[in-house]
C-alpha cells in the first residue's frame, strides 16, 4: 500500500452538487468548484441544512444560504453527490431479512 | 494481520462503517487508502438513532472520522492467502511466527461472537 495512494477522486464531482458533512454536525450542500489533496473544498451556492433545536443530531429541511464557501479539509467528514441521494421511508434492512 | 491490510482486502466487498458520530454506512467498498479514507458505492446511511435512512449512490468518508468497520468473514481468508503469497516470496522470515490460527478459516461458527454465524444482525450486511 503506497503512501501516495488516495481513495479520493473528486474530479468527477466538479460542477456537480455535493453534500458535505462536517465534523461537529453541520451539513452543507453546494456545487463543487474545486478541491485539493487535503480535502479542502470550494463550494458555490452553498446552503446549510439546519439542525433541530431540541435534537441536534436531526437534520431538518430548513436551509440557510451561505453562498461561496471554502470548507476546511480537516473538518470534512463525508462527501457524496446530491444526485441520486434520497431519504428512505422505511428501514431497508428489515425487508432484506424478510421480517 | 494488519488492520489496513484487511481493509484493503475488503475492497469490492460489502462493509459497514460506523462513524464517531454514530452514523453508519453500509455499502460496497470501492477503495481505501492508508489514511483509512474509504470510498463506498450503493450506500445506505443510517442515522445515529437508527430510525432514518438514506440511499446514497456513492460516498467518500474521511478515515479519521471512523469509529469502526465491519467486514465480511470471508475476507479474512483472503488476507491469509495473500499473506502466504508474500511469505513465499520472502521465505524463512516471518513464517510460523505468532500464534495464528491454522488454515481453514476462522472459528467453527458455534463459538459465538456477536450474533453467531448465519444471518447475523439485521443491520450488518449492506
Amino acid at each position: 500500500m503506497s503512501r501516495k495512494e488516495n481513495a479520493l477522486d473528486l474530479a468527477k464531482f466538479i460542477d456537480k452538487g455535493v453534500r458535505v458533512k462536517l465534523s461537529g454536525g453541520r451539513e452543507v450542500e453546494g456545487t463543487l468548484k474545486g478541491y485539493d489533496q487535503l480535502l479542502n473544498l470550494v463550494l458555490d451556492e452553498t446552503v446549510e441544512y439546519l439542525r433541530d433545536k431540541e435534537d441536534t443530531l436531526r437534520i431538518t429541511n430548513d436551509a440557510r444560504p451561505l453562498g461561496l464557501v471554502v470548507c476546511r479539509g480537516t473538518a470534512v467528514m463525508m462527501v457524496s453527490p446530491t444526485a441520486g441521494t434520497e431519504e428512505l421511508a422505511q428501514n431497508p434492512f428489515l425487508q432484506e431479512d424478510g421480517a | 494481520m494488519l488492520p489496513l491490510l484487511l481493509l484493503k482486502t475488503a475492497q469490492k466487498h460489502p462493509v459497514l462503517v460506523e462513524l464517531k458520530n454514530g452514523e453508519t454506512y453500509n455499502g460496497h467498498m470501492v477503495q481505501c487508502d492508508s489514511w483509512m479514507n474509504v470510498h463506498l458505492r450503493e450506500v445506505i446511511c443510517t442515522s445515529k438513532d437508527g430510525d432514518r435512512f438514506w440511499r446514497i449512490p456513492e460516498t467518500y468518508i474521511r478515515g479519521n472520522t471512523i469509529k469502526y468497520l465491519r467486514v465480511p468473514d470471508e475476507v479474512i481468508d483472503k488476507v491469509k492467502e495473500e499473506d502466504y503469497k508474500r511469505d513465499e516470496k520472502r521465505p524463512a522470515m516471518a513464517r510460523g511466527r505468532g500464534r495464528g490460527r491454522g488454515p481453514g478459516g476462522r472459528g467453527d461458527g458455534q463459538s459465538g461472537g456477536r450474533g453467531g454465524a448465519p444471518g447475523r444482525g439485521g443491520r450488518g450486511r449492506g
